[in-house]
């Protein structure tokens, strides 16, 4: 390398302070946002930044509840009428006070066909939005639909802000957005009209950084020093061995899970379903390719989620039972412990490198019962494309960002086929279709949980999908940083709850590594 | 000469012509719905007809090629899928940080090079010839997404001189030009020191000693400007690997380029953005040919315009 020696020999530099003896949180995000204007922002990451700068009418617990955020409190007259009540004193960041026009003015822009917002069809229930006053919003459905307060986690802007690209509109929430540049940074600041008071973290800066490693070596250089998920499981025990780093874990929301093409002329065999799932170690994956850093998952519904079925009786790794169901279902082994297998089926994953390597291990310990599994690791749009016109066998992906139980009618109704939904596989059972559409409609929180815990015991016998795992949320942090709490759904909100330690307090031993 | 630049400009054209057309071809061959991936999986059939019909996704794929190519010649490249904003000013915010890259590396792997490659000749066979040829053997051995995150280790975690990423200021710049000039330095080491040798053995360079000159002032003032021709040529030819190498390196240091742009528009299938992209870069490299085969002309008076 006689260029980096030169480069370096010429180019001396002392070493700097690190930003968090400035006061700044510097966060990594692993992509940049595409947009950052809550009425258009679709993916992950523009959501992520959008949590820390604008609020909603409601927020979300870690079970999945709403809880108050610019509305302190809502009811629901009727199950076509949903009544919010708006917070006193709220301004945005802009100065201007916060009314009910501005909570109308954002659905209604969203709704207005010309702004070609993509969260249109999530309020189409929508008929009518009333203000009866300027702390009240009402809106009327054309239908009863239960999930309706989940949808109302939607960050509000001021009435007549126009869209503008990447620049973004005022929001209520902790931090203002100073400064956005594509694919580089984010630079926030502390919002001192925040209704809930101003943040302690006065300066955060939002990095988008897309190399995992590089994540890391930042994070070691403290150049970052705030990581939800955004290092590798392998280079955690490095993290965690750094003095100035401390790593934190929670339970996950995500289940990763693999659907069968119930089309699929073995695959339609429930039998053989069973065999596999009955062939997958899932605890030694996990063990050995997450570092042990995700909770075996029984259902698409995350565990903590207020609908999941937590008796569920988990699927137990059990070889002998794989070879039997398969004898059963008529694929008998053609050679004892020769070479022939019983099967051939094809899998396509992501070409994640973790996915890849999950992929492999499955692959082993299906030929262990017999069955030759072939792995496609397809590029993103070509492997979500397949997945999506039901050109698969058997393909692996993860739920992410699941709020409510109706995901069971997207998934799982016969009605949900694509493009109408995600029911990918094909399945088709009566009493699915017929539990997932009263659930929508039905008002009672207790009666839908009862039918989403029977719709959950349906699948696991059927095993349309096969829930594999759950992965853990993994923050690593300087030590210095205290104060945030991580939620099943990666929510950044809490940042504004975080401090900064003094330096001696830190070394003291606070955050300790696990 | 000015008929001689104007013909190459004007091959430019076709040259452009085909890469779009292959460039079209191939992103409307891929599997993947650019509609699907940008509404996601909630949105309504009626929602996504409107919005295909609103891409012009509707139209058969030779309307849309039409549509495309009329908008050329009055510089417009389309609007983006994904952020709605016309494909030019994209661009336009992204280019200069690969110009900037680019060029930088380059011109650092030339002043690296050149030194090392005249020393090498001149040393041939003795230590500093072995030491630049492992080190530029090394150098041209290791790839890009291995040598950068190498760098970032040494020179910002172990030693804090530079920021492990990020863009603004020349210590930004300094991992990511060393990370892709690397191996392009390397390659030119070795140019410039065996056309160097060639040059030495001939005839007009033993008559420079003969006539009582200084072997450093013969290689200097006579042989090395005859030996850069060909180095020269290859540097040209090689830019285009440096935009490709571009694509890792801004991963690897989050620097905000044209090629992360190609990429995400590729994720995206963002057919206009990833069109844009990639004729801004065709036409780049063809600039780049054109420069230096004048200057392979200005250094070789043999070499004729024609």
């Amino acid at each position: 390398m006689p260029l980096s020696i030169f480069l370096a020999a010429a180019l001396a530099a002392c070493a700097q302070k690190l930003p968090v003896d400035e006061g700044r949180l510097v966060i990594a995000l692993p992509g940049a946002p595409v947009s950052v204007d809550p009425r258009v922002a679709t993916d992950a990451y523009g959501e992520q930044l959008l949590q820390m700068t604008h609020a909603s009418l409601v927020r979300r617990d870690a079970a999945g509840n709403p809880v108050p955020d610019l509305a302190e409190r809502w009811e629901s007259p009727d199950p076509l009428t949903h009544v919010f009540h708006l917070r006193t004193g709220v301004r945005f960041h802009d100065g201007r006070p916060l009314t009910s026009a501005d909570a109308r003015y954002t659905f209604e822009w969203i709704l207005d066909p010309a702004n070609r917002s993509p969260h249109r069809a999530l309020y189409r229930h929508v008929a009518e939005i009333g203000t009866p006053d300027p702390r009240t919003v009402v809106f009327r459905l054309s239908e009863p639909f239960a999930p309706f307060l989940s949808t109302m986690v939607r960050g509000i802007v001021p009435a007549g802000s126009p869209a503008r690209g990447y620049t973004p509109p005022a929001g209520a929430g902790p931090y203002r957005i100073d400064d956005v540049s594509p694919d580089g940074e984010a630079v926030l600041s502390a919002f001192d009209g925040y209704y809930a008071g101003p943040p302690a973290i006065r300066a955060v800066t939002v990095k988008f950084v897309p190399d995992s490693n590089v994540r890391f070596l930042e994070l070691k250089a403290g150049s970052v020093n705030f990581a939800l998920n955004g290092v590798d499981p392998d280079l955690l025990p490095a993290a965690g061995a750094s003095g100035r780093l401390a790593v934190e874990e929670a339970p996950g929301g995500n289940v990763t899970y693999l659907g069968f093409n119930l089309r699929d002329r073995v695959l339609s065999d429930a039998r053989v379903r069973r065999a596999i799932a009955a062939a997958i170690d899932r605890e030694s994956i996990v063990r050995a390719l997450w570092k042990g850093r995700a909770d075996l998952a029984e259902s698409i519904l995350p565990p903590g989620s207020w609908a999941a079925d937590a008796g569920i009786p988990p699927a137990r790794f059990d070889p002998a039972r794989a070879r039997r169901l398969l004898d059963e279902a008529g694929y008998p082994d053609p050679d004892g412990d020769g070479p022939l297998p019983r099967l051939r089926l094809t899998y396509k994953t992501s070409q994640n490198e973790l996915r890849r390597r999950v992929a492999a291990a499955i692959q082993e310990q299906l030929r262990q019962i017999g069955i030759t599994l072939e792995i496609q690791s397809l590029e993103w749009g070509t492997f979500f494309s397949d997945v999506k016109r039901g050109n698969f066998q058997i393909y692996s992906l993860t739920w992410v960002g699941i709020a409510d139980p109706d995901i069971f009618h997207h998934a799982f109704h016969s009605a949900s086929a694509p493009p109408d939904g995600a029911n990918r596989g094909g399945y088709s059972e009566p009493e699915v279709d017929r539990l997932t559409e009263a659930a929508r409609r039905e008002t009672s929180r207790e009666k839908r949980r009862e039918m989403y815990l029977r719709v959950q015991r349906i699948l696991a016998r059927d095993l349309p999908v096969f829930p594999l795992w759950v992965g853990r949320n993994v923050l690593v942090r300087d030590r210095r940083l205290t104060g945030f709490a991580i939620t099943p759904d990666e929510n950044y909100a809490p940042v504004a709850a975080m401090r900064i330690l003094p330096a001696a307090a830190a070394s003291a031993g606070a955050g300790a590594p696990r | 000469m000015r008929r001689y630049v104007l013909r190459r400009v004007l091959h430019a054209v076709p040259v452009a012509f085909g890469v779009v057309t292959v460039v079209f071809l191939l992103i409307h061959m891929l599997p993947g719905d650019p509609v699907e991936i940008m509404l996601g999986e909630s949105a309504v059939p009626a929602q996504r007809e409107e919005l295909r019909r609103e891409l012009h996704l509707d139209r058969p794929v030779l309307a849309q090629y039409g549509e495309f190519l009329s908008g050329l010649p009055r510089g417009d490249l389309g609007t983006s899928f994904r952020s709605r904003e016309p494909v030019l000013r994209e661009i336009g915010r992204r280019f200069p940080a690969t110009l900037l890259l680019a060029a930088t590396s380059v011109g650092v792997a030339v002043l690296v090079a050149v030194p090392l490659g005249v020393l090498a000749a001149m040393r041939k066979g003795r230590a500093a010839d072995y030491l630049s040829g492992v080190a530029s053997m090394v150098s041209l051995s290791i790839p890009n997404f291995c040598l950068g995150p190498l760098l970032v280790l040494l020179f910002s975690v172990q030693l804090s001189l530079f920021p492990v990423g990020g863009y603004g200021t020349a210590r930004h710049l300094v991992l990511p030009a060393a990370t892709l000039g690397t191996g392009m330095a390397a390659l030119l080491t070795r140019m410039v020191r065996a056309s160097l040798l060639e040059e030495i053995r001939k005839e007009y360079v033993t008559a420079a000693f003969a006539r009582g000159l200084t072997g450093r002032a013969a290689v200097l003032r006579h042989a090395l400007r005859n030996a850069l021709v060909p180095v020269v040529a290859v540097l040209g030819l090689s830019f285009g690997a440096v935009l490709a190498g571009s694509v890792i390196t801004e991963t690897i240091f989050s620097w905000p380029g044209i090629g992360r742009l190609l990429v995400q528009a590729i994720d995206a299938r963002d057919y206009p953005l990833v069109q844009g992209c990639v004729l801004v870069v065709a036409l780049c490299t063809v600039a780049v040919n054109l420069a230096t085969d004048l200057l392979c002309a200005r250094l070789d008076p043999r070499i004729r315009y024609e």
